[in-house]
């Protein structure tokens, strides 16, 4: 039996229970009670109906670790005739007492125990402190400018995933537009994109081109490779090439993601930030209410740049003569500016024609591969004479 | 203080009669009725930082109010807003529960309400936001969910899997992580049932029969949306 200078060492620190204790016989929430600390071990004093009923514990009996949601509670456990007891205090004085009290072969195992808990404590100040950090990095790269967040969200961003948003925006655009959906034009485009898209490493979209009825010489993408092109542009282009370069250019902006990058750029900090430490279902929310706004997406001067740039390296790896993207560019640089939308997306300058020719002149000397379409019937079948004005 | 479910099922009301001088706290806004003699103070619980926060980072209202049987003894109704079953716990001064922010209605003035930030990754994908609350004390909690409340009990290690948008309130003995629900991202979160949580014994765990965010989305597809 437990000698009873035991509980006369300490004070009663309370007499209400100040802990829970699990054990096979008890409810699952665990029985309130009353926990006393002595200098051989501990008294647990139960109380049901009024009746009390009271378990001596020695501490060569205890096991000890950390349990609870934060890892704040004490976990005593030790062997009773019952099965085994688990006893969880949360109580500070009464861990505290137990600290100074416990026998130093208690000591080690108490220790690890609190280690185990601080390390819990700081894992999860860690992670709040990784998270402002991040944000406050996110605002400092905003505010300086820099595109490293931007880049570092878009790339998080699964290629699935913006080929979902992508065709959400797609389907709702075309519904309310007039479609060109066979024949010539869209045979051609078809052969067209194909050229183009066999040519790309690794490849992991899969390409759409949507023929639309509408005088605005234009073509435009969405993430994830949705590409829309006007009959305008087709009715005002004098070779296939000419289309082909426009395609090659929109084909970039989606294998370079420029559509997405824009968006998180604009959407701004918090959803960047929000990417970055993985939570991409706020991102897709808010892509939602954004999507009809990718219609109206604008790309910055060097990602048109950057698009230009690949797309003549696509042409030219696909064999079909570069020349035709170039002398496009030129033409819309001279035109009226007003019937050509593409310029209001795709501010042309001389330079940019100038820096596609340059850029071909160090490549070598290429063999283009004709089509097999004859463009000449693509452009009558779209009611355009069968040669564009020069 | 004393509390009684009426019409128990989906559409509850709380009847709670109070003597004099006696005070309950309740979720602002889920008074439905009550006597003359009852005074509605609203309070900010945790002081201002904390109800502050509360509000920024959980949506949460910012108030809890006090009602309070100034002018002699009185009763008041309380009905949550999402049609649910409301269960009332009475705790021993030793337990506490963790609670999602909008399982809480009301509870005894000896009843101690803390929010507490949770761990990071918890608070982002866990569901129930950055903030959960943690409710500890003596006296009767009352607590509500959208649906009816399910009681799981978890012996020591035992472990359980749930799905994050069905929990209302555990033990604060339970300890929990977080799993991916399916495999790969994408199909979490399309199929939008995003996480689980592993919960590991001892412990209470309750659970909500229906899932808010479901239902919302449920409802949604039925409201036409403007050009
Ligand atoms: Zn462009």
């Amino acid at each position: 039996m437990i000698p009873h200078e035991w509980r006369e060492t300490l004070p009663r620190m309370s007499s209400s229970p100040n802990a829970l204790c699990f054990g096979h016989e008890f409810p699952t929430s665990g029985v309130p009670c009353l926990v006393q600390i002595g200098l051989q071990g501990l008294t647990v004093v139960f109380t049901s109906d009024g009746q009390e009923q009271q378990e001596d514990i020695p501490f060569t009996a205890l096991s000890i670790s950390v349990g609870g949601l934060d890892h704040d509670h004490l976990v005593l456990k030790w062997p009773s005739k019952q099965g085994e007891r688990l006893l969880y205090l949360k109580d500070a004085e009464l861990i505290r007492t137990f600290r100074r009290v416990a026998p130093p072969s208690v000591h080690i195992p108490f220790e690890q125990a609190a280690s185990v808990a601080r390390l819990a404590r700081w894992r999860r100040m860690g992670a709040w402190g990784v998270a402002f950090g991040i944000l406050l990095t996110g605002v400092a790269g905003l505010w300086w400018g820099s595109d490293l967040l931007v880049a570092l969200a878009v790339e998080r961003i699964p290629v699935e995933w913006e080929r979902k948003l992508g065709e959400a925006a797609y389907r709702e655009l075309l519904a309310r537009q007039d479609l060109v959906k066979e024949g010539p034009a869209v045979s051609a485009i078809q052969e067209m994109t194909r050229r183009l898209v066999e040519q790309i490493p690794h490849n992991p979209y899969k390409f759409e081109v949507t023929v639309v009825k509408s005088d605005v010489v234009n073509a435009f993408a969405l993430p994830g490779g949705y590409i829309v092109v006007f009959t305008g542009l087709m009715q005002n282009a004098a070779c296939a090439e000419e289309v082909a370069g426009v395609l090659g250019h929109e084909i970039h902006h989606v294998l370079q993601r420029h559509g997405l990058e824009r968006i998180v750029k604009r959407l701004g900090l918090v959803v960047a930030a929000s990417i970055l430490v993985g939570d991409q279902r706020g991102f897709a929310g808010l892509m939602k209410q954004f999507s009809v706004e990718f219609v109206g997406l604008t790309f910055d001067r060097e990602q048109e740049t950057r698009a230009d740039i690949a797309g003549l390296h696509l042409l030219y790896d696909a064999k079909i003569d570069p020349f035709g993207m170039i002398r496009f560019f030129e033409r819309l640089s001279a035109n009226d500016e007003g019937r050509m939308e593409w310029l209001s997306t795709h501010p042309m300058s001389r330079g940019r024609a100038e820096r596609l020719t340059a850029e071909l002149a160090a490549m070598p000397q290429l063999t283009p591969v004709p089509f097999t379409f004859d463009w000449a019937a693509v452009r009558e079948s779209l009611g355009a004479p069968p040669s564009a004005e020069p | 203080m004393r509390s009684e479910i009426l019409y128990p099922g989906a559409f509850p009301l709380v009847k709670i009669e109070l003597s004099a001088g006696e005070q309950i706290k309740a979720e602002s806004g889920a008074m439905v009725g009550a006597s003359p003699t009852i005074d509605v103070e609203s309070k900010m619980e945790g002081g201002f930082l904390g109800a502050l926060s509360r509000k920024l980072l959980t949506g949460e209202k910012f108030f809890f109010q006090t009602l309070r049987a100034s002018r002699g003894p009185g009763e008041v109704l309380l009905a949550p807003t999402v049609p649910g079953e409301i269960v009332i716990l009475e705790l021993d001064g030793v337990t506490e529960y963790m609670v999602q922010k909008d399982g809480f209605l009301a509870g005894a003035d000896s009843v101690r309400i803390e929010s507490k930030m949770q761990s990071f990754a918890r608070g982002l994908i866990g569901g129930e936001g950055f903030f959960i609350l943690k409710i500890g004390g003596k006296g009767p909690l009352i607590i509500n969910s959208f649906g009816a409340i399910h009681r799981i009990d978890l012996k020591p290690d035992q472990e359980y899997i749930v799905d994050n948008s069905h929990m209302v309130a555990w033990s604060a003995t339970t300890s929990y992580t977080i799993e991916r629900a399916s495999s790969g991202w994408v199909a979490s979160f399309t199929s939008g049932e995003g996480f689980v949580c592993r919960f590991r014994g001892p412990g209470v765990v309750y659970i909500q029969s229906r899932n808010p965010g479901g239902f919302g989305a449920w409802i949604r597809q039925f409201i036409p949306v403007s050009e």
